[in-house]
């Protein structure tokens, strides 16, 4: 029977500043055997401890296809996440996991793929991304539309550009409110849809942002012809233990943490809170 | 298998088993209060108490339950899994709270098991004592929790006047009989009648025959309870906590870092439901902001059909604890009895 509270320890291998509040850690095991044993799905989060604060859950922002080392991505919003800031490459954190339920990437071979990423809601759509565009030949069209509220507001600057010079690859960004500089489009994310063409008998399409967000782009889908099942979100809940046990997350009879957080929108309408 | 013990010779029982663990029973404060707590001496066990308010879940899961051991050591951290190994008898539980552990076992049982609960659970003996007489607050005759049980206990001891009968429910239970063999002897057939005669008539005690959990249970599962309904209860739940606190079957937790200076206990503590915190997002977003959301939560887990699929029983036990507790009256049976009837007792 294992100790299902017990973290492994992993250092982080490199820090990076993503918007003024929001950064990646670049996590390694201290075991380099647990890190070659760690296998994961895009969507799977950690439990990552800040040793004397306690651990919080956290999406995986990596690719499995690029399991050098595990990537996330967190706003700092509170006691456990400021004190995660304050640390820095070489520093020591606990990990447990990996948890949840992850995308199904093999059920998305063959299909057109469409991402619809809100502020700090594409770090776990990020890993499922690289998933993909690291198995290109698998997949169909792949359309990325994200948006935050200012350009400062956006994370992964860089592999935003990257992604907007691929020729394989259909990427819009947009912002809330615009700033000096910004020559790029200003609206909230759904207004994207128009920009793109789509064929949604044959699209999945992959929602996940603030709530307000991914209500308005799931209406917008549905309007679009995507059925419930092709629209894939991941959800948000209070979580603590990950594994089914605290209670924090349920929703109904389900738990966020266990039967999710990935769910489509027919079982999103299913859940009754 | 059913021994029987003279009452007199019970204190040598407790002696020998204090020799071999930890014992936890019902003992009677210097206030008067009577509370489940470690003893030292077979003198200081209650025979005839009122049910503690304080269930004995403490003693598998305590309110702060020390689970991972943090050192730091320069830049690097040691964790370590923190055992309870503690063998330990719980004497005279009654039967609610007999069940009531049976249940948090099962939870913890369930995939992924959580090693650091089962380890306590399976580490305790528990020897329960049946309820010849049902407590005033008690409706267990609903939740197939009592007055006496047919599983959930090692040993169920009845009072048949000069001597218990002592029901032996698992080997754990056979052990406890066998540290003292010699006090024992086999019951004999109007022994076993006369433990069936005192549960007939204490099943008696109970006025009502009728258990209304079901047609709560239709409502809620299937989401008929009017949300006016639950926002009236919710305007009179004052969201203290105190059901999920003193209730047998709860067991919803937080985990902590408790410590300082690079040595920390990770510790599991106990939290409640009713709490709005309870589902506060990091981003400030909750999607139980209101307290008909967070009571209408409470009374899912605990009466749905979804959960009875799963857990095997309702998530109560019948004890009566949230009715004494309950400030605001909307304790288990006032909400089973306003769902059935469709409207709050005012």
């Amino acid at each position: 029977m294992n100790d299902v509270f017990l973290p492994d320890i992993a250092w982080l291998a490199d820090v990076c500043d993503e918007t003024p509040d929001t950064r990646t850690f670049r996590l390694r095991f201290r075991d380099s055997k647990k890190g070659e044993d760690f296998h994961f799905h895009p969507g799977q989060f950690l439990e990552l401890s800040v040793f004397g604060y306690g651990e919080a859950p956290f999406c995986i922002a990596s690719s499995p296809t690029r399991p050098e080392a595990l990537e996330t991505t967190v706003r700092r919003t509170g006691q456990l996440t400021d004190a995660l800031h304050k640390l820095g490459e070489g520093d020591e954190v606990g990990a447990r996991g990996p948890f949840g339920n992850g995308f199904n990437v093999e059920a998305a071979h063959g299909k057109d793929l469409l991402f619809v990423a809100g502020g700090i809601g594409l770090p776990p759509l990020r890993s499922l991304i690289w998933n993909v565009l690291d198995e290109r030949s698998r997949f169909g069209n792949v359309t990325i539309l994200y948006g935050a509220r200012t350009p400062t507001d956006l994370v992964y600057k860089q592999e935003l550009n990257e992604w907007g010079k691929r020729s394989d690859v259909e990427t819009h960004v947009t912002v809330d409110a615009s700033q000096p500089g910004w020559t790029g489009a200003v609206g909230v994310v759904p207004s994207l849809f128009k920009k793109a063409i789509f064929r949604p008998e044959s699209t999945l399409a992959y929602v996940c942002g603030p709530p307000i967000m991914i209500r308005i782009a799931i209406q917008d889908l549905l309007a679009l012809g995507f059925k419930e099942e092709a629209i894939i979100s991941t959800l948000e809940r209070m979580m603590q233990c990950g594994i089914g046990k605290c209670n924090h997350c349920a929703i109904g009879h389900r738990y966020v943490c266990r039967d999710g957080p990935v769910f489509n929108y027919g079982q999103i309408r299913e859940l009754v809170e | 298998m059913a021994f029987t013990i003279e009452k007199k010779a019970v204190t040598r029982w407790l002696e020998k088993l204090l020799e071999s663990g930890e014992m936890v029973a019902p003992v009677r404060t210097s206030c008067g209060d009577v509370v489940f707590s470690t003893i030292r001496s077979a003198e200081q066990v209650v025979w005839d108490f009122p049910n503690p308010l304080h269930p004995p879940k403490e003693f598998v899961l305590p309110q702060t339950d020390p689970i991972v051991k943090i050192r730091r050591n320069g830049q690097h951290h040691e964790v370590e899994a923190i055992h309870d190994g503690t063998r330990r008898f719980l004497f005279n539980a009654r039967s609610c709270d007999a069940k009531g552990i049976a249940f948090l076992t099962r939870m913890h049982e369930m995939e992924p098991a959580d090693a650091s609960y089962l380890r306590r659970s399976g580490n305790l003996t528990v020897i329960s004592l049946a309820c010849a007489t049902p407590c005033p607050l008690g409706f267990c005759i609903c939740t197939d929790s009592g007055p006496f049980l047919s599983d959930s206990y090692d040993a169920q001891l009845t009072d048949l006047g000069e001597s218990y009968l002592v029901e032996v429910g698992s080997a754990k239970g056979e052990v406890a009989v066998s540290e003292a063999q010699s006090l024992f002897r086999k019951a004999t057939e109007d022994e076993v009648s006369q433990r069936n005669r005192l549960e007939v008539a204490a099943r008696n005690h109970f006025g009502e025959e009728t258990c209304h959990f079901a047609s709560a249970m239709r409502r809620i599962s299937t989401g008929r309870v009017p949300d006016a309904l639950w926002e009236k209860m919710g305007d009179w739940c004052l969201e203290c906590g105190g059901c999920n606190l003193v209730c047998p079957t709860c067991y919803c937790f937080s985990v902590k870092d408790l410590g300082r200076d690079g040595t920390w206990i990770r510790c599991r503590l106990r939290d409640s439901c009713q709490y709005a915190a309870f589902t506060l997002e990091a981003s400030g977003h909750n999607p139980r902001a209101q307290r008909k959301d967070r009571m209408k939560r409470r009374f899912f887990h605990k009466v749905s059909a979804q959960y009875y699929t799963r857990d095997g029983t309702v998530g109560c036990v019948g004890c009566g604890r949230c009715i004494k507790v309950c400030l605001g009256t909307t304790h288990m049976p006032a909400v089973v009895a306003a769902i059935r009837k469709g409207k709050w007792h005012e």
